[in-house]
């Protein structure tokens, strides 16, 4: 499943710019490729990794990697940032198996008044207008999980920000949530099922490709 | 287990992606992941769907320290050479090959047999190894025999390659300092006979990437590079 490169942003077509000369050992392609992703990709692993020191080392290791991967990187299989991403998140997720860092933060965001005790996780979700997303097809895959989102329970929203955001596994989900472990997995596989029931309607993205 | 089994490898690719699945059996689900197309499918569509989630985080601008510490691991000392995993793909070659004994071997045994043959006619023959970082993209080697003028180039595929419909393969002369060129599309199945007026000059080694069906649309590899041969002249 990939967006057809006749789509993409400039902002994408510049990132893959960036990777295939880095595939070519050029330098001044990283620069360029740090200055445009470092700060999204900082933001990511800083939610999943919260210590401030290990989550600069953990950053400085994926570009060093992506340096060394870049080759890898195939524009038919996945956009830029989504591949920039993964990495970024595969080595975070497994910095904090490793660290094993207690959940400082928390994935609530109260929306409204002050006394509204509503957990609004769709809050830290982009809006469909404009928003931080001034990309067309991005904007579009945003308003679409935005919007399949809205159609879990307040639970399942629940479970699915916090393992997507801070990497936490089953059992910390279940811990956080002072829930039987046994009732959040099935919360997290029936929330994944019908994301993907509810993005497969909605979207009807490109075919799968093998 | 069965990892071609689609459910499964879907409810994997899911919790592996979504960050639920954790320890010995993240570790495991990475150990298979280069072998098991369906499942790099499966963790594709997942990255695609849930990717977007990410796009609502804050960007935080990392210190200046960090760039500097990535430029001062990966090009210490400018002007110097480059550390080897930094060199450029087509430089790291020899590294390679001596990671896939194998390959390095049945390189060398070819070009014994090669430089038999009486010299004046004696093509070259060049073993392309797979690279091991572009395995999961393709997992491909190909044997290429140039004749001895440089104007003439067989290129065969050494395993069976199943090529996504709508990529094809592209071959590309790598010279020592610079861009590579490319030598045009090869065939996925069979031999392709490639005839060039100069295909050793500045040759150092050569590479063969996937690229859309129509080659290359920017004139450097854009696709992974799947398989990599150093010349020895």
């Amino acid at each position: 499943m990939a967006t057809p490169r006749s789509e993409w942003s400039d902002r994408s077509e510049a990132l893959a710019d960036a990777l295939a000369r880095i595939a070519l050992g050029d330098r001044a392609a990283l620069a360029t490729l740090y200055r445009m992703a470092s700060p999204h990709l900082f933001g990511v692993i800083l939610r999943i990794q919260p210590d401030r020191a290990l989550a600069e080392d953990l950053l400085q290791d994926i570009f060093i990697n992506i340096w060394r991967a870049a080759q890898g990187f195939d524009a038919l299989r996945s956009q830029p940032m989504t591949w920039l991403t993964s990495i970024a998140r595969n080595r975070a997720i497994d910095s904090r198996r490793r660290s094993k860092t207690d959940v400082t933060t928390v994935s609530r965001h109260t929306a409204g008044t002050a006394d509204d005790d509503e957990v609004d996780l769709l809050a830290a979700l982009p809006s469909g207008d404009a928003g931080p997303l001034e990309l067309l097809q991005q904007a579009a895959q945003a308003r679409a999980i935005t919007h399949c989102m809205g159609e879990l329970s307040a639970e399942q929203q629940q479970c699915l920000a916090l393992a997507y955001y801070q990497g936490l596994s089953h059992a910390e989900v279940a811990e956080h949530l002072v829930q039987p472990l046994g009732t959040v997995k099935s919360w997290v596989r029936r929330a994944l099922l019908a994301l993907k029931d509810c993005l497969g309607r909605d979207a009807a993205g490109p075919a799968l490709e093998v | 287990m069965d990892y071609s089994r689609r459910d499964l490898a879907d409810r994997l690719a899911a919790g592996y992606v979504l960050g639920t699945l954790q320890g010995p059996a993240r570790r495991r689900f990475e150990c298979l992941l280069p072998a098991h197309p369906a499942l790099q499918q499966a963790v594709a569509s997942w990255q695609f769907r849930l990717t977007p989630l990410s796009a609502s985080v804050a960007p935080v601008d990392p210190p200046e320290r960090i760039w500097q510490g990535i430029e001062g691991r990966l090009f210490a000392g400018a002007g110097t050479p480059p550390v080897a995993a930094a060199l450029p793909w087509w430089q790291r070659l020899v590294l390679w090959r001596t990671a896939s004994g194998l390959a390095t071997a049945a390189a060398v045994a070819m070009f014994v047999v090669a430089s038999q043959v009486p010299p004046p006619q004696a093509p070259i023959v060049v073993l392309l190894g797979a690279n091991p970082e572009a395995a999961q993209a393709l997992n491909a080697s190909f044997v290429a025999s140039v004749s001895a003028d440089g104007r003439a180039l067989v290129l065969k595929p050494l395993n069976d390659l199943s090529l996504t419909p709508g990529r094809a393969l592209e071959l590309w002369a790598v010279p020592a300092t610079g861009a590579p060129r490319s030598l045009g599309l090869v065939q996925a199945a069979g031999a392709t006979t490639l005839l060039r007026a100069q295909l050793l000059r500045d040759t150092a080694a050569f590479a063969v990437s996937v690229e859309p069906s129509g080659g290359s649309p920017t004139g450097a590899p854009t696709g992974p590079i799947v398989s990599v041969g150093k010349l020895q002249l």
